[in-house]
């Protein structure tokens, strides 16, 4: 057996399960953050969730997180088992978000290497105040409480005999038991110690981690000789946390010897006295949906997804008696519970950028071979090549398709977050905000995800901050108490759009212009009557830049909007202002689908190939020579069905030689970027074609309009032009 | 005696060899990847004349710099013999056109001298690459510094000239 086994993995783990509870807890507690008070599912699952989380922190030593933890469960477990009335519901609400946040804390400490060293006594001081308070006013009823186990002091006796004491010892997990192997080689470690002899199964309760499962399912057995008595191996075993029946016994020698036969018959039976059938079928079901260590199963959706009315309560669960009638109270199970069952399997980032980087050269080699010069000789039949080279075309297509869309993240998650900022800001400012999510099921490239999340939290504590004003102006102005924020997300023309709207006072023009003439932002000789609502509003973008008079703890220095800006330009995204004074802001943001793949139209001009994504093309169009005119600066535009569009020679612009100067022969391209249409020059067009987008090497400096390069179908490489950078200057 | 071999042997280094116009120049081993033939190199726009451009590397994009463009040398027609030597410098992959690739040859510390020079003409442009020459038997291979051939950009030029401009004036 192998003594040691790794800690990192154990970690991982750790942080990963518990990373995926506390967001299903979040998403919980802030559901229903507007209910009077949780519904029984909810106080279940925190109640779980923190019983899952208390002991695998305590399998971890993270004694601090299991404090809170278990300071939580105790609060939910009076909560489940005596109903209180009257529970101040956001109170309790902002306990366990505060426990979540400490714990996430800790866990991000242990993420980077660091220790979880964060001191949790004044949450548990607070919890134990709330509990006070909560048991204070049920005086009338005795609650059994919920009590840490302390381990409980034997006296041993001396021992009277020298000789051997044989044991058979049977131990059985509570269900819901992560990672039970551990646990299970945690009390074999604490055996070592006294054993003479030492046998259990599964065997191997290390590497195979589904002995875990095992375990749950059998329990785990031990055969044991050792020369102690009894009751310091019941000091050792005990009922605790997970371990939910321990069964002990003396045996002779001589079935000792039978070795782990032995256990046939009687773990057998001692399985059929202790459950009935009911029980058996019970755990069977909740070991379905149990998380198999290692495997990251998440169970699916947990207690929601169960049909109401075949409800299944996990052994740990309890049923709340509905109230009687009298009080209506507004639960928040009234809502529709969600049905859809999907399981997940969580998988390395890396594989996955790995595999998308495979898929990539597929797809440029498929094209190595389907335009191979071999096949251009003339007189070839390859009426059969064809056909096959058209389903391979098919299924990598496909492929890609799949593999994309794995990548593809809802943005629920965000979404969620933006939630908890808002009732977190909204609290400590005093506003009472009603924040509402639409199209929060889009899905966005993973890698975009992570680029959006900061700056969606800047405007979204913007609009809390500065946006909806206090309680009292909006008395005043006669519009209604509370203030609205709504996060939107929707998918249009091969971007997403995301907006974070809000009904409050609106930017202020005025302002923003004043303060940019302080800062000196504005051309002097302009007057602020030229600038257009679209450009004063863009204003605020600009480093430095903040027209909130009072710095406030969530926004006003004015690192913000800039910030967002920054962001979202890293992934080609842009970010439009709109504003009514008085009836509110829109922020949108509009970032592309994804940045691996895209669509691109390839096209030539001298002996270098460019390609432009085919979502900025309007269209291609032949032209006379006459309709080319050219202004005195030497700028030339082109008439194009009555309006005049610029012109702008790509070969002449990054000075190719050897390119068409002819209008007739070459090819004009309409381009639309930043609503601006303008054309392009090239000399043909050589096709569509989805492209790989690859970094141009750091060593060539940057060229302006060039964001990318490409590998084609022969090999060549290809430089992706992007349209609004040729425009920028 | 045994120490004496030892150090001896360390001091022994691996050089990569390869004509540009008339010399032989060589670059430490442990910096070049590989050696590939000549191939399709796509041409970028606004950029020093002597970054050739890109080339496809197994998949992996890489620009290309003519090493007789960067010595400022008269610029050659490619042919079969052209190659490509791949380095790496502080984790920028380059390829270097060169006309033709000479041998590996291993030279002894002994053997490495420092690049001589008459007045200031070496310290410009045209030398500074070179940091050492080896004697290998009765040839000289000029010894680059594979961090100037890729980093000395205009800029250090300038500087190069002014500082020449300063030595002339204090004469």
């Amino acid at each position: 057996m192998a003594e040691d086994f790794s800690v990192e993995g154990m970690l991982d783990m750790y942080l990963f399960e518990n990373r995926q509870l506390l967001e299903k807890l979040q998403e919980t507690v802030l559901d229903q953050k507007d209910a009077d008070c949780f519904d029984e599912d909810a106080i279940n699952e925190i109640f779980r969730t923190m019983h899952t989380i208390k002991g695998s922190s305590g399998i971890m030593m993270f004694d601090e997180i299991t404090e809170v933890s278990h300071k939580l469960e105790d609060i939910f477990y009076f909560i489940r088992e005596s109903h209180p009335e009257n529970v101040p519901h956001v109170e309790l609400v902002e306990h366990v978000l505060e426990v979540a946040d400490f714990i996430n804390s800790e866990m991000d400490k242990l993420e980077e290497g660091g220790t979880a060293d964060g001191s949790a006594k004044e949450i548990v001081a607070n919890l134990n105040t709330f509990l006070a308070s909560l048991k204070g006013e049920n005086k009338e009823e005795i609650i059994k409480e919920n009590v840490h186990q302390a381990p409980t002091q034997f006296y041993i006796a001396p021992m009277a005999t020298a000789s051997s004491h044989f044991f058979r010892i049977f131990i059985r997990y509570a269900p819901d038991t992560i990672m039970a192997n551990v646990h299970a080689y945690k009390i074999v470690f604490a055996l070592k110690d006294l054993a003479e002899d030492l046998l259990h199964y599964p065997e191997d309760i290390i590497s195979d981690e589904s002995s875990g499962d095992y375990i749950l399912e059998n329990g785990f057995k031990i055969l044991l000789q050792a020369q102690c008595d009894m009751e310091k191996l019941q000091e050792i075993i005990q009922e605790g946390y997970e371990i939910t029946k321990v069964e002990m016994e003396e045996i002779t020698p001589q079935i000792f010897q039978m070795g782990l036969d032995a256990f046939g018959i009687s773990a057998d039976s001692i399985i059929d006295l202790d459950s009935s059938v009911e029980d058996i079928t019970k755990k069977e079901k909740d070991q379905a949906g149990a998380i198999a260590p290692g495997m990251f199963v998440l169970p699916p959706q947990g207690q929601e997804a169960k049909p109401a009315e075949k409800k299944e309560f996990a052994p740990g669960d309890f049923v709340i008696e509905s109230k009687g009638p009298g009080k209506s109270k507004k639960l928040a199970k009234d809502k529709a519970t969600k049905q859809d069952k999907t399981s997940y399997i969580s998988v390395d980032v890396k594989k996955m950028d790995q595999l998308m980087d495979l898929i990539g050269e597929l797809v440029i080699s498929q094209s190595v071979v389907l335009q191979n010069q071999d096949l251009k000789i003339p007189g070839l039949r390859l009426d059969n090549f064809n056909k096959a080279a058209g389903q391979m075309v098919k299924i990598s297509t496909d492929l890609q398709n799949v593999i994309m869309s794995m990548r593809m993240v809802p943005l629920t998650n965000t979404f969620q977050k933006m939630n908890r900022i808002v009732f977190d800001v909204s609290r400590k400012l005093g506003k009472d905000i009603e924040f509402q999510m639409i199209g929060d099921a889009t899905e966005v490239d993973k890698n975009i995800i992570e680029h959006i999340s900061d700056p969606l939290m800047h405007l979204v504590r913007n609009a809390v901050d500065h946006g909806i004003e206090t309680t009292e102006e909006r008395e005043a102005k006669g519009k209604k108490q509370k203030g609205k924020v709504t996060l939107s997300a929707r998918t249009e023309s091969g971007k997403v759009w995301i907006g974070v709207t809000d009904n409050g006072k609106g930017l202020d023009r005025k302002k923003i212009l004043e303060k940019a003439r302080e800062h000196e932002l504005l051309d002097p000789t302009r007057l602020d009557s030229s600038y257009s609502d679209k450009e004063v509003y863009q204003l605020i973008t600009l480093p430095g830049f903040s027209t909130n008079e009072q710095v406030t703890e969530y926004s006003g220095r004015g690192v913000g909007m800039d910030v967002v800006v920054s962001n979202l330009q890293a992934i080609g995204g842009t970010l439009e202002i709109d504003s009514t004074p008085g009836e509110g802001s829109q922020m949108l943001l509009k970032i592309p689908l994804t940045l691996a793949i895209i669509d691109g139209i390839v096209m030539q001009v001298g002996s270098n190939t460019f390609v432009i994504e085919t979502g900025a093309v309007k269209e291609f169009i032949n032209i006379r020579e006459d309709s080319v005119i050219q202004k005195p600066n030497k700028e030339e535009f082109v008439m194009i069905r009555g309006e005049g569009y610029p012109l702008l020679r790509l070969g002449d612009w990054y000075g190719i030689a050897d390119c068409e100067t002819d209008v007739q022969k070459g090819m004009i391209v309409m381009v639309e970027a930043d609503k601006e249409c303008f054309c392009l020059f090239v000399d043909k067009l050589i096709g569509k074609q989805e492209i790989v987008v690859k970094p141009i090497p750091d060593y060539i400096k940057k060229v302006q309009g060039l964001t990318g390069c490409t590998q084609l179908g022969d090999g060549r490489i290809a430089l992706i032009l992007d349209m609004a950078a040729l425009l920028e200057e | 005696m045994e120490a004496k071999k030892e150090t001896k042997e360390l001091k022994k280094q691996k050089y990569v060899t390869f004509m540009s116009g008339k010399e032989y120049f060589g670059l430490k081993i442990e910096c070049v990847n590989e050696i590939i033939v000549a191939q399709e190199i796509t041409a970028i726009p606004e950029t020093e004349d002597y970054i050739k451009g890109l080339i496809n590397l197994r998949g992996k994009i890489i620009p290309v710099i003519d090493v007789r463009l960067r010595f400022k040398q008269e610029p050659f027609e490619y042919n079969d013999r052209t190659c490509i030597i791949v380095i790496t410098v502080q984790n920028t992959v380059v390829g270097l056109i060169v006309e033709k690739i000479a041998e590996v040859v291993e030279i002894d510390e002994e053997n490495l001298l420092p690049s001589p020079t008459i007045g200031k003409l070496e310290k410009t442009q045209k030398d500074r690459y070179v940091y050492a020459i080896g004697k290998v038997g009765d040839s000289v291979k000029l010894l680059l510094d594979p961090e100037k051939l890729l980093h000395d950009d205009m800029k250090t030029l300038e500087s190069a000239y002014e500082d020449d401009a300063k030595d002339d004036s204090n004469e």
